[in-house]
């Protein structure tokens, strides 16, 4: 039988019934492509782990605060954990892609103080988003926490650097490729830098970045984030940190 | 058709067709957001509508560019052609709030200007990570904002349809410089074999489709004129070869003709529609006028110029019917003037 001879016109009220019917069932396809697709590409996804930034959220937080080699806060821990130290230690970061500049906390370092600010933590780290005038001097109420430095030996680390604040939560996810862009602009804004570490069993262990003088490497370590880098340093557990001592000019990019 | 520019002439397909390009949209933003809040409850809401609206305008990128071949390769996918502007201009839409997201989070609040940040804060370092993946979809948002902006007919009048048409061809450098952004960029963290696939696939998808719509078209631009003969004129098919109220199209001397039959008649003329150089020789006969298979624009057959108060007009060319074959004369007459078509049966003589 001979199909009609039939013709589209845009501008007419209705199309032909062939052509009517086969863009039915193409829109219908590719409606149903889009579902599929949605739930795909959702479902597939690796990287957004289980990093909270409490945006909004502002707290209060008291403990002592250090400087160096970035500023963090130490937090008597409630109750006793076995294995662990009987305080918890909060880097210390500014609103954005800064990190806290050190002269504005320079008076309050080795001090108690109460900080304002926003929550970030992942795993058992924790972070507080806050700024120089949120930080307030107080009273005495414990004894003086001195963490007490351990050499963990000299090692060699083979991951990914990236800025701290992002990695926690801020973003999430907050590392890889995609994210080395933003990671270089905090890292030189002063967020702290830090080495992820995958073990063979998918946890993850970081290490703060210091020179082998202990100073920061914001500027030193900027052309090599967010790739697979091995560094050969000398590890230090200081409370619950991590911190890994070497010359960034001596970081060496993986292939 | 048009004699006065109004944003948008809406008429039932449009309306249907708008109604379709949106609601997609909205079902593929709302599935995949609620999913990926749903699975990833710590998901900040800006990384969640980013990936949402980058990934729905990539997605919206291949469709849109499946349409031209489809539409080449059957006709009746030619009312997705019909308003395929509004698809791209909801595809920039999709971009610029992919983009503003990324730039907000990424490059905003820092000591650099965010829009230099896209170019200065992933330097080149000899290794894949330094590939410019941003710079890729900071160029390709620049293309897809001048395809958008230049869409309305006006853009396509005042700047003519060839110059229209080239800067529009535009968008496949942008679907280059996309895969790239893609490549080098979200695919280097999130590795699900499923995202190289579906990248991989659309790729050959895109090209795949044009290779197999430009191999139907080739033996047309190949056809060489026939020889002329002393009064310049070309045998150019034999009348049975024209469908009635339909055309055939011949290349002559390196032009494109639409010759037409209707009404025991024939006519030719240029095979370019002056709206977006559609092809008039796809086209039918309708309500007497020659009508183009994209947008309907219409032009009467032994004239070439559209129906008053319609201003467009098209070239003709000369014809004659003899021996039951057409002739056509290669060389053009200026758009719109009237040329006598040819009868294909001779008059029946009066005694």
């Amino acid at each position: 039988m001979k199909q009609p001879d039939e013709f589209y016109i845009g501008w007419e009220a209705k199309a032909a019934p062939g052509i009517g019917k086969t863009i039915r069932i193409t829109v219908g396809g590719l409606l149903a492509v889009v579902v599929v697709a949605a739930i795909a590409f959702a479902l597939a996804q690796r990287l957004i782990t289980d990093g909270v930034f409490e945006w909004g959220h502002l707290k209060m937080v008291s403990g002592v605060l250090e400087s160096q080699p970035y500023p963090h806060l130490l937090v008597t821990r409630p109750g006793k954990v076995a294995g662990l130290p009987g305080f918890s230690s909060y880097y210390l970061v500014a609103p954005w892609k800064f990190g806290l500049p050190q002269d504005a906390i320079a008076p309050f370092a080795g001090k108690p103080v109460t900080v304002k600010g926003t929550l970030i933590y992942r795993g058992g780290q924790t972070m507080i988003e806050t700024k120089p005038e949120w930080i307030q001097a107080t009273a005495p109420s414990a004894p003086a926490i001195t963490p007490t430095p351990v050499s963990l030996g000299r090692q060699t680390l083979t991951g990914e650097i990236v800025d701290s604040k992002c990695f926690l939560g801020v973003m999430n996810p907050g590392q890889y490729l995609p994210h080395r862009a933003c990671a270089i602009r905090c890292i030189s804004g002063g967020v702290p830098p830090i080495l992820v570490v995958h073990a063979q069993d998918g946890s993850l262990t970081h290490f703060l970045l210091v020179s082998a003088a202990g100073q920061p490497v914001n500027q030193q370590v900027l052309n090599l984030v967010a790739e697979p880098v091995e560094i050969t340093g000398e590890v230090v557990r200081q409370g619950e940190l991590l911190i890994l001592s070497a010359d960034p000019a001596t970081y060496r990019r993986r292939k | 058709m048009g004699i006065a520019y109004i944003s948008v002439q809406w008429n039932r397909q449009k309306k249907f067709y708008d109604a379709v390009l949106v609601g997609g949209v909205a079902v593929y933003l709302s599935v995949f957001g609620a999913l990926t809040k749903s699975l990833f409850p710590f998901v900040t809401d800006e990384i969640m509508l980013m990936r949402a609206f980058g990934t729905a305008a990539f997605l919206l990128l291949h469709v849109i560019l499946a349409i031209g071949p489809l539409s080449r390769l059957n006709p009746k996918f030619l009312p997705l052609l019909y308003n395929r502007r509004h698809a791209g201009v909801t595809l920039f839409l999709l971009a610029l709030v992919h983009a503003t997201l990324v730039i907000l989070t990424y490059h905003a609040g820092s000591t650099v200007n965010p829009i230099a940040s896209i170019f200065i804060s992933s330097p080149l370092n000899g290794a894949v990570t330094g590939v410019p993946f941003q710079p890729f979809g900071f160029f390709a948002l620049v293309i897809l904002f001048l395809l958008a902006a230049t869409s309305h007919d006006f853009w396509l009048a005042n700047l003519s349809a060839p110059v229209w048409k080239s800067l529009h061809m535009l968008v496949y450098f942008a679907y280059a410089l996309l895969v790239l952004h893609v490549t080098f960029g979200v695919l280097q963290g999130e590795t699900h074999p499923l995202y190289v696939g579906a990248t991989a696939a659309g790729l050959l998808g895109v090209v795949g489709l044009q290779l197999v719509a430009a191999r139907k078209t080739r033996p047309l631009d190949e056809e060489k004129a026939p020889d002329s003969g002393p009064d310049g004129f070309v045998d150019a098919c034999a009348v049975a070869d024209i469908p009635e109220n339909r055309a055939r199209i011949v290349c002559l001397s390196g032009e494109r003709v639409a010759i037409f039959k209707y009404d025991g008649k024939v006519s030719a003329v240029s095979n370019l529609c002056q709206h977006q150089n559609g092809p008039l020789g796809e086209g039918k006969i309708i309500y007497g006028c020659i009508t183009c298979p994209w947008h309907g624009y219409q032009y009467a057959p032994d004239t070439g110029a559209a129906p008053a108060p319609f201003v467009e007009k098209v070239p003709t060319f000369k014809v004659q019917v003899r021996g039951g074959r057409v002739f056509v004369h290669p060389q053009p007459n200026p758009a719109g003037t009237q040329v006598e078509p040819a009868l294909i049966a001779a008059p029946a003589t009066i005694l």
